[in-house]
């Protein structure tokens, strides 16, 4: 039995497709990544996934209950952590955790226990008695993983757990998500970093325009595109017409400047080092470090998804 | 899981909504507003009018502090969660929506039930209003205020994150319905199609039963007034139901 098992699903709003016939399964204690662009589909998944939308046709089950006709059930092992920290701010830490626990008819002395627990693990509890509108960004969204958690899930929908935090909590975060990966929960990942679902996930599935563009492990995926390799490089000193200069470079398809680094995109690593020492020479300034770079996950996504680069990388993935 | 398992499971994720709701919603302005002060001014523009004596208008004034207070809590609480998203987190519980529409509507009837009973026992004590019974009372209160907190539930459907949108579309039934459920102006003296439609207000009934208990006489067999606000609250509930999965979809 898989831990969840989605079968031709689609969801239609009105004419638009916002999900087109997408089959995958994720297997007891894996770790799936679910990437995609804005407006892709993914959250549109989730909510399928978790019995809140049902699906125009299709099928998906959760550990083997189907998610429109056993709704309940399937939602009893899973534990949903929304891309917005959902949490009560009118109440404190302890009633919000508390509430979460009483809508999964945990009884007192187990929530009691659980609550506790967790808000340690996600350094919370000494502030358990305050109303919530106090806590910092960065502890809403502990005490909504927190929440999620409440009922021991076996599996884990995560929709962007750390964007935009401190690091403080994403620390935590990514603490508490390993430990869950290493206990054996399956967690089924969205995320915008996609270096975070490049360290975590078995596999992950790209979704662009409603199909899935893609599904495979990481690194597989990267093998599919081994003509995006890259150098990366710093000088000594500064230059600003430096960009420019190693764009025009033999072989170099693409440059952008990655804070003191420059990062060439090339086929042919071997040739695009001799015309970066060449270049060194001919402008008098000398190479601090090279290094030789296969194609990145986000290298992959952005093949895939067919997104531009902007600046220091790819902002518009959701 | 056996029936009595879901139905123990459903009655304790009801309650720990509700609980929810009592604990954010009671004292916020908006539904200060529209579940306290709204029946105080309607009661004191009716008894500046000379429609009756202050004490005559206590039946009135319960069944109007029922309609108000009992669907003043949800058009409030649910557009609000779904700004916050924290209405998201109910809707992707292991519940039903039937346990989640009952959850909402009970904080609205807890409410109700403890303003009629504070305007009841007020006027017990200090306008000394003669009572025939108190078990109607008690009834009409109770059931009138489950149905009035349903129907708030039902308007809440209305997939808005501005409780105004809300507010708004519920006065559009609460105001007509004072005035042809018999509440300060008696049925009898109704035009006939006046008369026709206040059998199709659960206000209509609520008052009756409510008024049977002051005065001893009802309009209508007192179990018809219970069982015509049962109706009102399964039709209501089941509407509800199913606009919040219409919706959702």
């Amino acid at each position: 039995m898989q831990a969840i098992e989605v079968s031709h699903l689609v969801k239609k709003f009105g004419p638009l497709t916002a999900v087109n016939d997408i089959s995958f399964s994720v297997a007891v204690g894996e770790t799936f990544g679910f990437l995609g662009p804005n407006g892709a589909g993914k959250t549109t998944t989730i909510r399928m996934l978790t019995g809140i939308s049902p699906p125009t046709s299709g099928k998906a089950t959760i550990f083997g209950h189907d998610i429109v006709r056993e709704t309940v059930a399937a939602r009893q092992s899973m534990g949903i952590v929304s891309e917005t920290s959902n949490v009560y701010t009118d109440l404190t830490g302890w009633q919000n955790m508390m509430l979460a626990a009483q809508l999964y008819r945990i009884g007192r002395r187990e929530r009691d226990r659980n609550a506790t627990e967790l808000l340690k693990r996600f350094e919370l509890y000494e502030r358990r008695r305050d109303r919530v509108h106090g806590y910092s960004k960065g502890m809403m969204r502990r005490l909504t993983i927190a929440m999620g958690l409440v009922n021991s899930p076996r599996l884990l929908f995560l929709d962007e757990p750390t964007s935009g935090l401190d690091v403080e909590s994403n620390l935590i975060i990514r603490d508490v998500i390993a430990d869950l990966i290493q206990g054996g929960v399956t967690v089924f990942l969205t995320t915008h970093n996609i270096e975070e679902a490049n360290i975590l996930c078995e596999r992950v599935a790209i979704i662009d325009k409603g199909l899935i563009a893609a599904i495979d492990a990481p690194e597989q995926l990267k093998k599919t595109i081994q003509s995006v390799q890259s150098i990366e490089v710093s000088f000594d000193g500064s230059s600003p017409t430096r960009l420019d200069e190693l764009r025009q470079l033999p072989m170099v398809n693409e440059a952008r400047k990655e804070g003191d680094k420059f990062k060439l995109f090339t086929e042919d690593p071997a040739e695009v080092i001799d015309g970066v020492t060449a270049y060194a020479h001919t402008h008098h300034t000398r190479v601090l470090s090279i290094t030789t770079l296969g194609p990145s996950l986000e290298d992959v996504f952005i093949k895939l998804t067919g997104l531009q680069r902007s600046g220091g990388g790819v902002t518009a993935i959701d | 899981m056996g029936l009595q398992d879901r139905l123990s499971r459903e009655l304790v994720a009801a309650w720990a909504i509700a609980k929810k709701d009592v604990a954010i919603y009671y004292l916020r302005p908006g539904t200060i507003v529209g579940g306290v002060l709204f029946p105080l001014f309607m009661f004191l523009a009716f008894t500046a009018g000379k429609l009756g004596t202050a004490a005559a208008l206590i039946p009135g004034l319960i069944g109007i502090t029922t309609l108000f207070s009992a669907s003043s809590i949800e058009p409030v609480s649910i557009p609000i969660e779904r700004r916050t998203a924290t209405f998201d987190r109910l809707l992707a519980a292991p519940i039903s929506l039937n346990a989640l529409v009952l959850g909402e509507s009970l904080s609205g009837l807890l409410y109700s039930v403890a303003i009629a009973l504070v305007v009841f026992v007020t006027a017990l004590l200090i306008l000394m209003t003669p009572i025939a019974s108190i078990f109607p009372i008690l009834v009409g209160i109770f059931l009138s205020s489950l149905c009035f907190a349903t129907m708030g539930t039902l308007f809440a459907a209305y997939p808005t994150e501005s409780p105004g949108d809300i507010i708004s579309m519920v006065n559009v039934v609460r105001f007509p319905l004072i005035f042809i459920s018999g509440v300060f102006i008696p049925l009898a003296t109704l035009p006939s199609i006046g008369q026709t439609i206040a059998y199709f207000s659960p206000l209509t009934y609520a008052n009756d039963l409510i008024q049977g208990g002051y005065y001893g006489k009802t309009t209508f067999n007192p179990l018809m007034d219970v069982g015509m606000l049962v109706v009102f609250i399964l039709i209501f509930q089941f509407v509800a139901n199913w606009l919040y999965k219409r919706f959702n979809e």
